[in-house]
């Protein structure tokens, strides 16, 4: 069903993501109306998917250099509010061979119940921190473990050696 | 042994570890650009403080610690490297140290107070959760 509600825009950023940029997105959220009016909890989770979501751009994203190369396919970052959801979306490219451990790892969150989720959470959680690090999604199962709906995702293959990934979080008010 | 204090930043949290006052707290937000260089000094701290206690005298030793935990947001990330501050922490009640956590959330923050539970039970440690107004 197509929802009637009009989307307002609360964030609409594209460009390079440093961890400046990530201080300077967070502050336009917390100024944001939309954002203070937010029942605590919802905002506690919509602020934590913020966060993780652009974790994700740095954790997976194909860097600086691809950036340059690809000028038109610079990260994203989109919040917005639907009546009473909010959608956090995130875009950036990515390192084409990534993307099978990427999709592994967004339909096995998509996949399990609460419970599977919070045993696996705490799976990876309790590995050594080298490998909790980088890569092993722990930012993903968090942000599972916050939404009653799928992440949604898409790859778009730029050329050869990059695709443009895109994924986003519905957060209930 | 030192204290170790580290003040706070907009991503990083309070930090007082401080054996002289026997106060020891963690508070603020966690989100550090090196979440691991930000916890390495902490946990290294923690586990030479689990040292000299081992190695005090039966009579002149530190019986009971209390560590409070008023963590406002904390990144996956961070939480990994809070688990393994409980885990350290955890050898020290296993030397006959009374340890308690106060972990506090805020008022309707179920999130947080799930979260500390899970960190409580996958420490096997006792915590103590505090409600607070803001």
């Amino acid at each position: 069903m197509i929802s009637m509600s009009k989307a307002e825009v609360i964030i609409d950023f594209k460009g390079p993501i440093s961890f400046e940029t990530m201080e300077m997105l967070l502050n336009k959220l917390r100024s944001a109306k939309e954002f203070t009016e937010m029942r605590k909890p919802a905002k506690k989770r919509l602020y934590g998917t913020v966060v993780e979501s652009i974790d994700n751009i740095y954790k997976y994203g194909a860097g600086d250099l691809a950036a340059l190369k690809n000028k038109k396919k610079m990260p994203l970052l989109v919040v917005e509010r639907k009546g009473k959801d909010f959608t956090v979306t995130v875009g950036n490219l990515v390192m084409s061979e990534n993307i099978e451990d990427l999709r592994f790892k967004l339909d096995r969150v998509n996949q399990l119940d609460m419970e599977a989720l919070k045993s696996l959470y705490e799976d990876v959680i309790n590995q050594e921190a080298g490998e909790a690090d980088r890569g092993a999604g722990l930012g993903l199962i968090t942000m599972a473990l916050r939404t009653e709906k799928d992440i949604e995702y898409s790859f778009v293959p730029v050329d050869h050696e990059f695709s443009f990934f895109k994924m986003q979080i519905t957060i209930n008010e | 042994m030192e204290k170790l204090i580290i003040e706070p930043t907009l991503n990083s949290p309070r930090v007082i570890l401080d054996p002289q006052k026997n106060q020891f707290e963690f508070s603020g937000e966690s989100r550090p650009e090196n979440v691991r260089n930000f916890y390495l000094p902490i946990l290294e701290w923690l586990e030479k403080y689990a040292g000299e206690l081992s190695g005090q005298d039966k009579s002149n030793r530190t019986i009971s610690i209390q560590i409070q935990f008023n963590l406002e947001y904390f990144n996956s990330t961070s939480a990994k490297y809070i688990l393994d501050v409980f885990k350290a922490i955890n050898t020290m009640s296993d030397l006959g140290i009374e340890v308690s956590v106060r972990w506090l959330y805020e008022e309707d923050d179920e999130d947080m107070l799930e979260v500390g539970m899970e960190m409580s039970r996958m420490s096997k440690l006792t915590f103590d959760y505090v409600k607070t107004d803001e």
